[in-house]
């Protein structure tokens, strides 16, 4: 075979080779945002589990919040059954903002943060609450690093061949966003 | 390069041309007085880009890690040479008694830097229960540490790691410290200390630093550093004292046969380098550890979104005053703060591994914290 030959094969061949390892790059992104969503998923999943154990405790304490005990649990099964993403995000933006109210109000009760088990479940809950944000932080940079992987030019023209679509952010819903009002009377 | 042309930098010690505005290796500003010009100030901006800012950090580390290997290799042949010249087996087509290429230095060049890479796997294999030993830690109890684990657990997810296995040293000392091999099989260290008189912001704070070095592959590097200085640490220890002991009876062996003159040289040329190469070692191990403590402090606020827990800690533990025993020469630059600075002096100076406090808090307030 002549040099040129060989120079186009060597050149098809530093192609192909780059091509994998954009396309293996993408795939890496692919599968940090799903595993970013579950842990979202995760952790939502163990604030269902924590909420009624936390009204049962408090329940005895706070006779008078009755009605926020009761919106609470309510935004609860709200959330648990909520069907598809969206109306799982709204869902859990209404329970984000009933606990916060529930947390505020704890405040007013010495006795109930003095109880040794209140207090453990208040810490793994507001921890929880925590680790919702912090997933979703790094859902969201998984998902800017996706979006990166797709639009830059030329790993765009992988993307485009192989059908890689660009991630959804996790959007803060605007009455999670509100600070929760707190009726002091 | 000769001294003259190069700057050393105020904050991390790399020798820079003269001409440089900014270090080349943290993007420090090498001139105060130039400070008022917007231009350099987009420019250290740019340099806190932790991509960028990582990815200048392991290829600093990873020269570094060449640099070691090859005070290793010369060691090995001034070894081997020594040995060769004093035994007398100068090769016979060998024109000088001195200036020849010694086989035996070779050999032990090769030695050297098998023993070395051998070292290197050891601690890459058991690196992080070792250093857990020589600190007297303990496993945290998950179910007395919760705030903790709750923290950590909370930083893990923030950076996308698992959770590293925890660990608390029982000393009034306020310290904490991260190791491992890789982020997926990394452990991290607080005392108790720090868990008694930091509140929960802070504590999130500390925790993001040591799992910014977990995520910036800092440990694995700190490990490799460390082993490598120790282990070029003890062969020249070990020179120093056969020379100590061996000298004597070395002049009396070669006396009249006109090598006493070459032995002197000889001797002359392994003092300086037994006391020269591990001063080198822990210099470059110094400066490398000084911009990962930058760098873990930015990843730090990347993670918590927070610079205001963080900055409130390091006041905190600039406030010490309880003098940590479990940390040794060997762990010293593990530690969020240096575990061995001076409680009266201001340490700013090139044999320090942690840059000083008050530079750390200024750096964190121009991320964004007030």
């Amino acid at each position: 075979m002549e040099t040129g030959t060989w120079i186009g094969l060597g050149v098809i061949g530093a192609i192909v080779i780059w091509m994998i390892s954009m396309y293996n790059g993408l795939v890496n992104l692919r599968n940090q945002v799903k595993n970013a969503w579950r842990q979202i998923d995760v952790q939502l999943k163990r604030r269902h589990e924590l909420i009624p154990n936390l009204v049962e405790v408090t329940k005895d304490y706070m006779e008078y919040e009755q009605e926020t005990l009761a919106k609470v649990i309510q935004a609860r099964n709200g959330a648990v059954n909520a069907q598809g993403p969206e109306e799982a995000i709204a869902a859990e933006g209404i329970l984000s903002g009933a606990l916060g109210k529930l947390f505020a109000l704890m405040e007013n009760y010495p006795d109930l943060k003095a109880n040794e088990n209140v207090s453990r479940l208040m810490e793994e809950l507001s921890s929880t609450e925590n680790k919702i944000a912090f997933s979703r932080q790094f859902y969201n940079d998984s998902v800017m690093a996706m979006n990166n992987g797709v639009e830059v030019f030329p790993a765009s023209m992988i993307a485009n061949m192989f059908g890689f679509k660009q991630a959804t952010y996790f959007e803060v819903p605007e009455e999670e966003k509100a600070v929760p009002k707190v009726n002091l009377r | 390069m000769p001294a003259s042309k190069t700057v050393p930098c105020p904050e991390c010690g790399a020798l820079n041309r003269v001409h440089r505005k900014t270090c080349r290796l943290c993007g420090a500003l090498l001139n105060p007085a130039a400070t008022n010009k917007p231009r350099l100030q987009k420019k250290i901006l740019r340099r806190t880009d932790f991509i960028a800012a990582s990815r200048a950090n392991q290829s600093a580390t990873r020269k570094l890690v060449m640099i070691l290997l090859a005070i290793a290799a010369v060691l090995g042949y001034l070894i081997g040479w020594t040995a060769q010249v004093s035994m007398g087996e100068i090769p016979a087509q060998a024109k000088d008694p001195l200036l020849f290429f010694s086989q035996w230095g070779l050999i032990a060049s090769l030695i050297l830097i098998t023993v070395s890479l051998l070292w290197t796997w050891i601690a890459f294999k058991r690196g992080d229960r070792i250093v857990m030993k020589m600190t007297g830690a303990q496993l945290a109890s998950m179910d007395e540490e919760q705030v903790l684990y709750n923290v950590v657990d909370e930083m893990a997810l923030a950076a996308g790691v698992s959770r590293p296995t925890v660990y608390i040293i029982e000393t009034d000392a306020m310290n904490a410290f991260a190791t491992g091999m890789s982020p997926a099989r990394a452990s991290l260290g607080v005392t108790r200390g720090l868990l008694n008189n930091l509140s929960r912001d802070e504590l999130q704070g500390v925790i993001g630093h040591e799992m910014g070095h977990i995520v910036n592959w800092d440990i694995r590097y700190a490990t490799a550093v460390s082993v490598l200085v120790g282990l070029i640490a003890l062969i020249s220890d070990s020179i120093l004292r056969s020379m100590y002991y061996g000298g004597g009876t070395t002049r009396h062996r070669g006396g009249g046969r006109g090598k006493n003159n070459g032995a002197a040289i000889l001797f002359v040329v392994m003092i300086v380098f037994a006391v020269l190469a591990p001063l080198i070692a822990r210099l470059v191990q110094m400066a490398v550890s000084r911009q990962r403590e930058f760098l873990a402090d930015a990843s730090s606020v990347r993670l918590t979104r927070n610079p205001h827990g963080l900055i409130s800690a390091l006041e905190k533990l600039s406030g010490e005053t309880v003098q940590f025993k479990g940390a040794n020469r060997a762990t010293q630059h593990l530690f969020i703060i240096n575990p061995f600075r001076n409680f009266t002096e201001k340490a700013s100076s090139l044999m320090s591994t942690h840059p000083p406090l008050e530079r750390r808090i200024q750096r964190l307030r121009n991320l964004g914290g007030k």
